[in-house]
This record gives structure tokens, sequence and C-alpha cells, in this order.
């Protein structure tokens, strides 16, 4: 039966929850808007990072290199098209 | 077909090794179609004219069910590969089939948020900001749809054919899938949701 529960992943899981209580905060108490973005951003992308690395296993085969490059290029282009767009549309840069 | 038995039985011939790489990719592509629709979502975030805002119509009720169910599954459907892994698949069909009720309920409770966006006048319809919101969250709803019928098929075939390169093959990339659709959801819930509510 425990091998069915590897400690890793049981601790991931914890750590996610606890993430999500985390970026709770920003709702139950009151704070400012770049305080609850900053904890947000955070939460959002460590918990990200747990998914792909723990639960993905992402860098456990020989082809890890292309799998990160794969992951790091189409994170670059999601967060150029977010933020460019941002910058030209709504901050009025 | 060539099965290197130092591999994990999902990683065992050149053709599954290519076959997640290409999965990955996928994935990658996945990422980005999720971000032209956060673009679009943060650009029409304020402009909903007559009708309701975010912190008007988002319930936090429904929203962290939908969370804590999702990571559950998450979780499940990871201790669905690690049972295939140790050729244990009773186990991994038990983690499969509760992932897949959890996913169920994600979805039950979605289709509750979308009704109750409608009672109070939010439709596709309404401003941009409800047009952006519905067709983010569809989109993902949608994803979570395909994963559903993706992952019975899934399970049919592990119980018929128990595991093999080819079954623990589909179901790596299955859970690669469903993992994705977690990360997608903290995304929606941290920055649609939370940041709405703020």
């Amino acid at each position: 039966m425990k091998e069915l529960f590897p400690i890793k992943q049981v601790n991931g899981f914890i750590f996610s929850l606890l993430l999500t209580v985390v970026a709770l905060s920003v709702y139950f108490m009151d704070m400012s808007f770049t305080a609850g973005m900053t904890i947000l951003l955070v939460t959002a992308f460590v918990q990200a990072i747990v998914q792909f690395v723990l639960f993905m296993h992402a860098g456990e085969s020989d082809d890890k290199r292309t799998i990160y490059t794969t992951l790091y290029y189409s994170a670059l282009i999601a967060l150029v098209t977010i933020f460019g767009s941002l910058l030209a549309m709504v901050w009025d840069m | 077909m060539k099965i290197d038995h130092s591999q994990p039985l999902e990683y065992s011939t050149h053709k599954n090794e290519m076959n997640i790489l290409g999965f990955w990719i996928f994935l990658g592509a996945e990422i980005m179609l999720f971000a032209t629709l956060f673009t679009s979502y943060f650009i029409y975030e304020n402009r909903f004219g007559n009708g309701p805002s975010g912190a008007e119509i988002f319930e936090i009720t429904p929203v962290l069910i939908e969370t804590v169910v999702l990571l559950t599954s998450s979780f499940t459907i990871g201790l669905a590969i690690n049972a295939m892994r140790l050729n244990r698949p009773k186990a991994m069909l038990w983690f499969l089939g509760i992932t897949l009720l959890l996913g169920a309920t994600f979805l039950s409770v979605e289709i509750y948020e979308f009704v109750h966006y409608y009672h109070v006048g939010a439709t596709l319809q309404t401003s941009a900001f409800t047009g952006i919101l519905l067709t983010t969250l569809g989109t993902h709803g949608a994803h979570v749809t395909f994963g559903l019928f993706w992952g019975i098929a899934i399970f049919l075939q592990v119980k018929k054919h128990g595991l093999n390169p080819e079954t623990a093959n589909k179901s790596f990339n299955y859970s690669l899938y469903w993992h994705f659709l977690d990360v997608m959801w903290i995304f929606i819930f941290s920055f649609i949701y939370l940041k709405g509510m703020m």
C-alpha cells in the first residue's frame, strides 16, 4: 500500500494545497493591489513548476533538454504575448 | 518493435519516446493558445459597459471547490502513473477512476457556475468582459470535457489489454494532459477569479 503513495507526490500535493491557501489570502485579507498581484504571481508560477517537474516528470527522460526547451520557448512566447499586449493596449506606454 | 527494459514501459520503444516528446510540443502550443486567451481577457477585463463586473458575479465557494477538486485529481492521476510504473494495473485503474470522478465533479460545478452567470445576466453577448470570460473558461471546460472522454477510453483500454508499451504510453500522455489542465486552471483561478475579487 505504501509504495502506491510515494512521499514525493504526497508532499507535492500538500505543498500545492498550501500554495492555494496562500493565494486565497488576497481574497480574505485587505491588501494593496501590488501586494496581492505579487502573491498571486509567485504562488501561480511556483504551483506550475511543482506540477511540471514533480507530477509530469519533465526532467526524468533522456530528451529532457528538448522538453525543457519546448517549455521555456512556449512560456517565453506566452509572456511576450501577454505583457507586450498589456504594454501597448492597457498600460499606454 | 524493440523494447528497452531499462526504461519505464511508457518510454520502452523509440516510437513511445517520440510520442511523449510530440505530446510535450503539443502542450507547448496549448500554452500559447491559453496565452492569447489571457491576453484578450486582461485587455477586456474592465470593459463591462452596462453589464456586471467580475467582482459582482464571481462567487468564491464554487471556484474554491473547483480548484481543490482539480488539484486533487492532478494528484490522483500522478498516483495512477506511479502505480503503472510499479506494474499494478488494478491500483492504476482505481486512481484513474477517482481522477475521472473528480473531473466530472469539476465539470458539474463549472456548469452550475455558467448557469449562475446566465441568471445574473452575464452571457457571451453582454459585454466584452463577459464574452472573453466565458470564452476563456469555456475553452478550459471544453478541454476537461474532452479529457473525460479520453480518460474513459484509456480506462477501457487498460482494463481490456492490461499494461503494455502501447497502453502505458497512452496513459502517460493522458496524465501529462490532465496535469496541464490543472496548471491552466491555477492561472485562471489566480488571475481571473482571485484578481477579480481582490
